[in-house]
């Protein structure tokens, strides 16, 4: 009789974050014996140590500041306002050390969760080695993130640049800078760096900002960025970059009709990100491509105990989805296959947390359209409602899409507290409510949200 | 650091960097690269594994293998099928 294997670990979540912790909390409170490995400096991921905890802690800072500067007009004297950006960090700096994440070694140990440092490599479908000690488990949970994607410039690696994980820690800010990316991350950070008086040019190789939005979201995005300041340079391809003296960079770029060349302090790549798979993968059998390790809708790989979820997965990169698919491959992986639940991202809110922000959720008007579905489209500017005029902001919109039966199927916003406003038409996706639904619902005055209200009467 | 490479058998040797070159060089000169040529590559190539091996302390033959294969492919796509496929010139 074959002998059965002895494993050390039921489970072991490959990275710490929101992808991975999740499901180690649950399984660990199921009983299982479970283990955390990361190589990364600080546990908990991206999130609390390097993207939306600090990035969002930096965004309110700017916008305190800029209030400020503004404050006269609503009749507060403040005198001379500036900023002392070694404080702004400090401010950074607590709210990342509130999320906890410096315990967080104490903190999944006293969760009966063990903890090692250093890289997973797989060495075959049960075996992970972590500094030269080889450890079995019964299921794996690839958690592992993305970083940077470094797009094909000429001499970028010796010219220098800078991804977020150093644009979070300046202490003192550049005079310019270049964002090449004008994505979520693109788009944040030059709102940021541009608020504090950088001048910023933002270089995107598509046509448009935020090009997996709607089109009037990206236009009216882009709009408030050149109202500000800002230099936004969209369907432009930076092709090389050279050192300019001994602080400086040249960015030497083209659109399809120019080409031009650009001079700046910094130069900061949020260019989209890549996979983090060097695992030994090969040897598990487990797939994966340039967009990562696909899963099944209860988060298995193709190789049935091993699982992933978070980024390295897709198809969103934000945290509240790898929390998301964390919990059912936790719930999954260590039930009976009658209490599986099912992996479901039709209603997942997308934000982006520029000033004013922007956010959305469902299929875009374009999405629908491709798969021959007819649309009826709901349009309102934010200008109408009460409250911006009691609070002085007259730009945003509300685009609701829905099928011809008025059934919402996507909404995007721009607006102060898109981010907050969304969920409502989330919640109308996910129940399949109807424009007239939401349209004939009361929405306090004065909120934004009346604009939701007002975009869903408009649907035609 | 010593790096240690998991045989296919299961046992543990060191990872060799020369063991590679001559091998990546072998599959370069069966395609009838120069033997100048042939030596640089086999170098990059021998290099990029090395430093793909920095921050791992254990990884398989079959991983040292597909990594070399794929950094050589960049250099001559019939050497690297060679090298993947006919272990008798590796």
């Amino acid at each position: 009789m074959p002998k059965s294997p002895v494993y050390d670990y039921d489970l072991i979540c490959i990275g710490s974050g929101a992808g991975g912790n999740v499901a180690a909390s649950i399984a660990a409170k199921k009983g299982k014996k479970v283990a955390i490995v990361d190589q990364a400096p600080k546990l908990g991921g991206e999130c609390p140590n390097w993207g939306c905890v600090p990035t969002k802690a930096l965004l309110r800072a700017a916008e305190h500041y800029e209030m400020a500067q503004n404050a006269s007009k609503y009749g507060i004297n403040t005198g001379d306002v500036s900023f002392d950006y070694k404080k702004v960090k400090a401010w950074k700096d607590l709210a990342v050390h509130r999320t906890g994440t410096e315990d967080a070694e104490e903190f999944f140990e006293s969760h009966n969760i063990d903890i090692y440092r250093g890289h997973a490599h797989f060495i075959d479908k049960h075996t992970v080695s972590v500094n030269k000690k080889r450890y079995k488990a019964r299921k794996f949970l690839i958690a592992t993130g993305t970083r940077s994607f470094i797009p094909p410039i000429e001499n970028i690696e010796k010219a220098g640049y800078i991804t977020y994980e150093e644009a979070i820690d300046f202490t003192k800010l550049p005079s310019t800078m270049a964002v090449i990316g004008g994505g979520a991350i693109g788009c944040e950070f030059a709102e940021l760096f541009a608020t504090f008086g950088v001048k910023v040019t933002v270089f995107e190789a598509t046509p448009r900002l935020l090009s997996r939005e709607e089109p009037e979201v990206s236009e009216l995005v882009k709009a408030l960025m050149i109202k500000r300041g800002l230099d936004v340079k969209t369907g432009t391809i930076v092709r090389k970059a050279e050192k300019h003296g001994k602080t400086k960079t040249t960015l030497h770029f083209n659109d399809h009709n120019h080409s031009g060349q650009l001079t700046v302090d910094s130069v900061l790549i949020a260019a989209g990100k890549i996979p983090n798979v060097d695992l030994g993968l090969e040897n598990t059998g487990v797939e994966y491509d340039r967009h990562g390790v696909p899963t099944n809708e209860y988060m298995q790989t193709n190789v049935k105990h091993i699982y992933a979820a978070g980024d390295v997965t897709g198809p969103y990169q934000f945290t509240h989805t790898a929390s998301y698919q964390s919990r059912l491959a936790g719930n999954n992986m260590f039930t009976r296959k009658d209490h599986w639940q099912e992996a479901d991202y039709h209603n997942i809110p997308r934000c982006v947390f520029t000033s004013p922000e922007a956010a959305s959720v469902g299929l875009t008007q374009a999405q629908i359209e491709e798969h021959g579905v007819k649309t009826k489209i709901g349009l309102a500017p934010v200008n109408t409602i009460g409250r911006s005029n009691t609070e002085n902001h007259s730009s945003g919109l509300v685009k609701i899409v829905c099928n011809t039966k008025g059934t919402i199927l996507g909404a995007s916003i721009v607006a102060p507290h898109a981010g907050e406003m969304i969920h409502e038409l989330a919640v109308a996706i996910k129940y399949q409510a109807h424009a007239h639904d939401i349209a004939n619902m009361v929405h306090a005055f004065p909120t934004w949200s009346e604009a939701v209200k007002v975009a869903c009467a408009s649907v035609k | 650091m010593k790096k240690h490479i998991v045989k296919r058998r299961g046992h543990t040797e060191e990872f060799d960097e020369r063991k590679l070159y001559a091998s990546i060089f072998n599959a370069l000169t069966v395609v009838r690269v120069q033997t100048a040529d042939a030596e640089l590559i086999a170098e990059k190539v021998a290099k990029y594994v090395k430093d793909w091996l920095t921050s791992k302390h254990e990884v398989t033959s079959k991983d040292i293998l597909h990594k070399a294969a794929k950094e050589l492919e960049s250099f001559n796509d019939d050497a690297a099928y060679l090298y993947l496929h006919h272990r008798s010139v590796s």
